[in-house]
């Protein structure tokens, strides 16, 4: 694992990249919603992916949750994956705020509309800092309500050995409403990422 | 006598990209600070004509220094330099006392921009 570790001049730039990017994903939200966005400064770590499914199990142990995956794939190699991490608790509000009804079909349909605004808005602005384009896959979605939710998260983590977790938080002032995204690059995506942060540092 | 110019950012990055961006007839001494408290530290200790200013920053953030400037009727001008473009937060600034508000990455050209317009240049 140590030979993918970021220098932290790389981690800086990633972390700048991904700062912008997650600016202009905010300002989407907000307008789509109507609200504010509080922003934070971003957490990114390297992850071995096989300790996802226990990350996020302990994570939302207590509460039920909604996960909705969307594949990327680039230019040179850079692929990845995004999940975005729902709490069910306020998803009611969000629900009738935007007219949808109050049903799991449409709770489902809500929360990968918003994963879609949120992710690709992120992606487009990150791919555009990298000089890269993406084009992402349907959205999966899996909730802590399907009996089998560690075995799909499980399955998810399987398909990349290695992971760049960027936690980010997408707070909402006018109401509380929590979700987590997490970007998972595997190990070659995080090589060819590497070389280039090298480039864009190499202009500065 | 050379102005004192502060860029305030948390990333190595954007500081030197921000400073790399600066128009070549700015003429300034510039010092930097990688949070609020840092920045406030410099503005209480120095003379400082101008900020650049980003807003999402662990410690202090950057609304927390425009509070702190407001409150103890600094005298210096602060543009903001920040991702967080939502058009709420961009009035907050403003009214907190901001001479402009730019998006990042800031390009050579806005910078420039605003700088003519407000005399900084």
């Amino acid at each position: 694992m140590t030979d993918l570790a970021f220098s932290e001049l790389q981690r800086d730039c990633l972390q700048e990249l991904i700062n912008v990017a997650m600016g202009q994903a905010s300002d989407k939200l907000a307008r789509y919603l109507d609200t504010f966005v509080h922003l934070q400064v971003p957490a990114i770590a390297l992850v071995d992916a096989a300790e996802l499914p226990q990350h996020f199990a302990s994570r939302y142990q207590q509460q039920c949750a909604t996960l909705v995956s969307l594949g990327f794939f680039g230019d040179s190699g850079l692929r990845g994956e995004t999940i975005m991490l729902y709490q069910l608790d306020n998803v009611g509000v969000i629900a009738q705020l935007l007219g949808y009804s109050d049903d799991s079909a449409s709770e489902a349909e809500m929360l990968t509309d918003i994963s879609s605004v949120l992710t690709t808005t992120f992606l487009n602005g990150l791919a555009e800092q990298l000089e890269n384009s993406f084009s992402y896959a349907a959205p999966r979605i899996i909730s802590s309500r399907d009996d089998n939710f560690g075995q799909k998260l499980a399955y998810s983590a399987e398909q990349w050995q290695l992971a760049l977790q960027v936690d980010i938080r997408y707070q909402l002032t006018d109401f509380s409403f929590d979700c987590d995204m997490i970007l998972l690059i595997p190990g070659e995506a995080v090589l060819r990422l590497r070389q280039i942060l090298d480039s864009i540092l190499a202009d500065f | 006598m050379a102005l004192t110019a502060l860029i305030c950012d948390d990333s190595l990055l954007a500081r030197n990209q921000l400073k790399k961006s600066l128009p070549a007839e700015f003429d300034a001494d510039i010092v930097t600070a990688s949070n609020g408290m840092e920045a406030l530290a410099i503005l209480r200790s120095q003379e400082v004509g101008l900020v650049f200013l980003d807003l999402t920053m662990p410690e202090l953030d950057g609304v927390g220094v425009l509070e702190a400037i407001k409150a103890d009727a600094m005298d210096c001008l602060v543009i903001v330099v920040s991702a967080d473009i939502q058009p709420e937060m961009q009035k907050r600034v403003m009214e907190l006392g901001a001479l402009a508000f730019v998006r990042k990455p800031a390009s050579a050209e806005k910078l420039s921009e605003v700088m003519h317009k407000y005399g900084l240049i």
